[in-house]
């Protein structure tokens, strides 16, 4: 009986080996979306933008915050609420979060942390970046699935997709890591 | 007499530029901003404090305000989402439940409690002795109910799950005196009267009004969603009176 249990665990273990050298093999999994550091860095205060998806809202002294998610941060004044203008657009990819106390606005832009003098809204000006203080996503944001693991030479990941049968890469996606 | 009436015309007109002028006036030097429920951002006396999945940082903002020091980094388990502010107190919703730190030392936030619930996405605001948070059920959060739990946390090292109201799809709300929103998501918004901190009384729902989140300031209330920006007067709270309305592009 032990005989034949050892001998069917060392069958079920080349096995094993064998699918994990099947490529592709798994039907659906994620892919890393890159961005590079420049891509990342690429900040600037612009006219105001249209609202497409709006995220999270801060108010300070009159005027209104609001995050593009993903993208940067719209600027209003808002001491008339009934008017509120639009007037200015804070550039920031991978924009979610922001807080600001006195005229200094802190915001995070991917993995790192941004400080923008805001005392004049209109001309926002970048103070400062702290590099990496957000975790990298370095696995997708789910359990039980496969991944391609990632190559950090080739930029931070800034996201995941899905990659099935239908992708045009699915063929040469290596869903080599698994969580 | 002529003379001296255009003379006041001109110091009329002279003074009311000059307030235009002030009341036209940048970000002040001073003072902490203010954000919603599901800000992963916070401030302190100085100090600010960001959540992300997995931990709090901490930054020393007082010493150089242009270039936050981190000045730690606290372990907060699986799924941190949101952090509130709340007298000497940080509450910091995550996918498992509310966890409580005592911030008296700004530079060091201290775990008080945890308070467990089911696999959720949850915001949290507090009043007086009482947390209120949202349960969501949806995408990342899929084993979730939709409540919103009061909890007591008048001994912060022992939070007590007092009652919990069913919702649609809470996401996230505010409370301010009387008067607690709820932002139901595609479901609409929300209005209750809080005069029973305990037994919150629906007054209003509004179905239109697509709601992720809300800051309520002085008697206004700014609603974030889908379908844009909308900002309420709730002086009289029985009816929400609509200000305005930034639409998408």
């Amino acid at each position: 009986m032990k005989k034949i249990l050892l001998f069917s665990l060392i069958t079920l273990s080349f096995l094993g080996c064998f699918k994990s050298n099947t490529e592709p093999y798994y039907s659906t999994g994620y892919r890393p979306i890159y961005m590079s550091r420049t891509e990342i860095e690429k900040v600037s205060v612009t006219t105001p933008q249209a609202l497409k998806t709006p995220g999270k809202i801060y108010i300070k002294d009159g005027y209104l915050f609001v995050n593009e998610v993903n993208k940067g941060v719209h600027i209003f004044n808002n001491k008339d609420p009934k008017k509120p203008l639009k007037i200015a657009f804070i550039q920031i990819p991978g924009n979610i979060d922001i807080a600001i106390r006195g005229a200094i606005l802190y915001a995070d832009n991917y993995t790192d942390l941004l400080s923008f003098d805001v005392t004049n809204p209109t001309e926002a000006k970048l103070l400062n970046r702290t590099k990496d203080i957000f975790p990298n996503q370095n696995f997708p944001p789910y359990t039980g699935i496969n991944f391609e693991c990632v190559n950090n030479s080739k930029g931070t990941v800034v996201g995941w997709e899905k990659i099935d049968y239908n992708s045009p890469d699915y063929k040469t996606t290596k869903f080599n890591c698994y969580r | 007499m002529k003379k001296i009436q255009t003379l006041y015309l001109i110091l009329g007109i002279f003074f009311f530029q000059n307030c235009q002028q002030q009341s036209s006036e940048g970000v002040s030097p001073t003072g902490n901003g203010q954000g919603g429920s599901l800000a992963r951002f916070t401030l302190g006396e100085g100090f600010l404090y960001t959540v992300s999945d997995f931990d709090m940082n901490v930054f020393d903002i007082n010493t150089n305000p242009s270039v936050p020091n981190k000045l730690k980094t606290i372990k907060l388990g699986f799924g941190a989402e949101t952090i509130f502010p709340y007298k000497n107190m940080l509450f910091i919703g995550t996918t498992t439940g509310m966890k409580i730190f005592d911030n008296q030392d700004q530079t060091n936030p201290k775990l008080l409690s945890t308070f467990t619930h089911v696999y959720s996405c949850d915001p949290v605001v507090v009043q007086g002795n009482y947390a209120y948070v949202t349960l969501r059920n949806g995408n990342a959060c899929t084993r979730g109910q939709n409540s919103l739990d009061i909890v007591d946390i008048k001994d912060p090292k022992n939070p007590l799950l007092i009652k919990t109201i069913p919702m649609q799809n809470p996401h996230g709300l505010a409370v301010d005196g009387n008067n607690l929103f709820v932002c139901e998501g595609n479901f609409g918004l929300k209005s209750f009267d809080l005069t029973d901190p305990l037994k919150p009384v629906e007054r209003e729902f509004l179905k239109d009004v697509i709601s992720y989140d809300v800051i309520p300031n002085d008697k206004k209330l700014i609603v974030t969603g889908k379908n844009g920006i909308y900002q309420y007067d709730y002086s009289d709270p029985k009816a929400l009176k609509l200000l305005s309305n930034i639409p998408l592009e």
